[in-house]
């Protein structure tokens, strides 16, 4: 986090971590699709032709707050291929909160394991404590032969801390839910950690109102809770 | 990023780390590259007639082009009102706020509200409109355009024609020479310019970033290497020092234990031959076991002792001409008494003619054939053969030099194949039930082989499981310049850290 007193500005860093090819980018795109352009930027990818990630992607999501400061979410997702390690080192740096894309196929369980792994390592590397960044667990590509049921991620759930959501990014389906879980642990960590709601007068509601009315969330859980202006976010959105 | 400060115990980086520039907030110029930007600014400017300005927030100008108005703001700069006017007008266009304050009202046009442009008057009559460079909710400067003439400009208005000393006709003549548009045109473009620089940033902010985490993730790798180098030098250098440690520790033990043992196989066989008085059969049956079992615990510590200093590095081979034939004869008369009390034939089979002497330790290459032929011995059963053969001196494949072969064949047990590479490692039996049944610590083939490689020269083992084995010793005429059989050790693996979650 990166609070600017002076100039009004909250900056928030959230990393989609996780195996290669496990679904971070796609994560990323959907957001994008489904985010008024009133409050995100263009999404940054630098990818090799076979559309692996070689650096990073970054999405940017900015609101004003009633209060008048400006907010800023910067979404990253790091490379998944074994050779980046020192890239997602960099991109984990001053993480706020963490997305682990992990791949549902249970073929893929040695992978999980070691990247879960490496995102210890990494954020240790990083002096941040992996107690203390929350992780948000996503179990993705849900629809390919293989995939744990329902209930082996619930089983995954109650054996550790971290909220889990299961999804299949490639349809959309919990990546909204994904997005808002981590959104809202960030939130949590540094109202807890720099007080946003009494310093800064920005409250919980307000952080995933400005953020999530503005996102198209038909078809999902979240659109009960945001309903309002889930239509004016569709019909704001020229693109 | 100015004046940004951050804020919370753990916002820092690793401290031998610097911070990515994914953590810093770009600038304009970050983002644009200067030189292109500035033709683009320029082919615009001259497309539409009319000047403009690029600059940050910091107040810096990135791109300035002036088309046609130059000559009238000279004339004007050059009144002493003029002057101060002017200077005004500037300041409020370059440095006031890009926000409808301080006589600014919204510039008329298609798009022009939604991209915050303001039109600004001069005093002249003129115009100018300002953007905001706005990206990712960020403002990162502004966009002048003009001076230019409005289209409904009827004439110049007494805030220039007030002016002492200026000329009208001289005025009129100039101002005719700045772009005259109306300003909802003049809008449009900069709305146009605005999307052509939205464009630009995005395509440099992508190439910028690429580039600096490029370099930033082959420092990290370096930086990575060379942690990692330290840490491997410094597990190599502790790991000889164990190794060295070791040796020295069972150089020293078994002297400290030959001595006394040397004593006590003296007075027993003293005690056997009734110096002290004569023995019974029966104490004379044990004192000769104690000798015996004496001296097999001194062989075993001799071979430790040698093995140690072998490792250790210490063994120094002392060289001369030697007698290959000579020396396996008094090998084969040193275990004759052996072979002959367990009923095993022993066979030597020499070249007929003398051999050129081969350079060489004598005392050692006796050793080793010793240790082959007790071997053979220890394995072969009583109404077995064992026998010793030397080839004459000629080019030896293994060493690709002239040199001798010598094999010791024995008619024993033999040793299954997939054991041919262990045998020659210390302390290893080929099954742990032999130990008991043939005594020995496993030591005498490693150091075979240590001594045999310090002389140049290969040892191999080839064997029928059942049959028999033979082992063979190529030994070189002349040894390379003398060096020791290495001894390697293997870092260990690191443990993996943390728990699995999935
Ligand atoms: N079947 C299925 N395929 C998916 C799903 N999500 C992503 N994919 C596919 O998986 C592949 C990899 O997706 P990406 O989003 O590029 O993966 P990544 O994690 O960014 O990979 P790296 O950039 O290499 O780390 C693509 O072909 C996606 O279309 C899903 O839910 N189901
Ligand atoms: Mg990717």
């Amino acid at each position: 986090m990166q609070l600017n007193h002076a100039q009004r500005e909250l900056t928030l860093k959230i990393v989609y971590y996780g195996p290669g090819l496990s679904g971070k980018t796609t994560n990323l795109r959907h957001l994008h699709a489904k985010a008024s352009p009133e409050v995100r930027g263009r999404l940054l990818t630098v990818e090799t032709h076979d559309d692996r990630t070689l650096f990073f992607d970054l999405l940017p999501v900015f609101f004003s707050t009633s209060s008048g400061f400006k907010v800023k979410v910067k979404l990253f997702t790091v490379p998944g291929q074994v050779i980046h390690n020192a890239t997602r080192r960099i991109v984990l740096q001053g993480a706020d909160a963490v997305v682990f894309i992990a791949d549902s196929r249970r073929g893929a369980t040695a992978d999980n394991n070691a990247y879960w792994r490496n995102l210890q390592e990494n954020m240790k590397e990083n002096n941040l404590d992996p107690s203390q960044v929350p992780v948000v667990i996503q179990f993705n590509k849900k629809d390919l032969p293989d995939a744990r049921t329902d209930a082996e991620i619930e089983e995954s759930r109650r054996r550790g801390g971290e909220a889990v959501v299961g999804a299949v990014a490639l349809r959309g389906e919990g990546v909204l839910e994904t997005f808002h879980a981590v959104a809202q642990a960030a939130y949590r960590r540094l109202d807890t950690r720099a007080h946003l709601a009494r310093n800064l007068g920005l409250t919980e509601a307000e952080f995933l109102g400005q953020i999530f009315r503005r996102m198209d969330l038909t078809g999902t859980a979240l659109a009960t809770m945001y309903g309002r202006a889930a239509g004016e976010a569709r019909s704001g959105d020229g693109r | 990023m100015n004046g940004a400060s951050g804020s919370g115990a753990s916002d820092g980086v690793g401290a031998s780390r610097r911070e990515s520039v994914l953590q810093r907030r770009l600038s304009l110029a970050d983002m644009l590259d200067l030189p292109s930007f500035v033709e683009v600014v320029r082919s615009f400017s001259e497309l539409y007639r009319v000047g403009i300005k690029v600059m940050d927030t910091a107040g810096d100008k990135l791109a300035d082009v002036k088309v046609g108005h130059g000559d009238f703001c000279s004339y004007v700069f050059g009144f002493p009102e003029g002057r101060s006017r002017c200077t005004a007008t500037v300041a409020r266009v370059k440095d006031g706020p890009v926000a409808l304050v301080q006589g600014a009202r919204p510039a008329s046009g298609d798009g022009a509200e939604a991209a915050g442009i303001i039109a600004l008057p001069c005093f002249t009559g003129l115009r100018y409109l300002v953007m905001p460079v706005r990206w990712e909710g960020d403002e990162l400067g502004r966009v002048i355009l003009g001076p230019f003439t409005p289209e409904e400009l009827a004439d110049l208005p007494p805030s220039l024609t007030d002016i002492s000393g200026v000329d009208l006709s001289r005025a009129h003549e100039l101002v005719a020479r700045v772009r005259r548009v109306p300003e909802r045109t003049a809008a449009q473009v900069l709305v146009h310019f605005g999307q052509v620089l939205a464009a630009l940033v995005a395509s440099g902010q992508r190439a910028f970033l690429a580039t600096q985490l490029h370099i930033e993730a082959m420092l990290e790798t370096h930086r990575e290497l060379e942690a990692n180098n330290a840490r491997l030098a410094q597990a190599n250098t502790r790991l000889k020092e164990l190794d060295r440690l070791k040796s020295t520790f069972l150089g020293t033990v078994s002297h400290e234990l030959r001595t006394p043992l040397a004593s006590i196989i003296g007075y027993s066989e003293m005690l056997a031959e009734g110096l002290a008085g004569a023995l019974n059969p029966e104490q004379l049956l044990y004192v000769r076991t104690i000798v015996e079992k004496g001296e097999s615990l001194l062989n075993l510590i001799s071979s430790i002792l040698d093995l140690s200093q072998i490792e250790a590095g210490r063994l120094r081979l002392v060289m001369g001409p030697v007698d290959l034939g000579s020396v396996i004869q008094t090998a084969v008369s040193s275990v004759a008494p052996q072979a002959q009390r367990k009923g095993v034939e022993l066979e030597v089979c020499l070249p007929p003619l003398p051999q050129p002497r081969l350079a060489a330790d004598a005392d050692k290459l006796r050793q080793v054939v010793v240790n082959l032929l007790a071997n053979a011995v220890k394995f072969t059963s009583s109404g077995g053969r064992v026998s010793v053969v030397m080839s004459e001196a000629t080019a030896q494949n293994e060493l690709a030099a002239p040199g001798y072969r010598v094999s010791v064949e024995d008619t024993g047990m033999g040793i299954r194949e997939d054991q041919f590479e262990n045998i020659f490692q210390s302390f290893y039996q080929v099954d742990g039930s032999s130990t008991r049944e043939h005594g020995g610590a496993g030591l005498g083939l490693a150091i075979v082989k240590s001594l045999v490689e310090g002389h140049g020269g290969r040892v191999s083992v080839e064997s029928e499981f059942g049959r028999g084995s033979r082992f063979t010793v190529v030994l070189p005429l002349q040894p390379p310049l003398s060096e020791h059989g290495g001894f390697s050790a293997l870092a260990p693996t690191p443990s993996p850290s943390g728990h699995d979650r999935f």
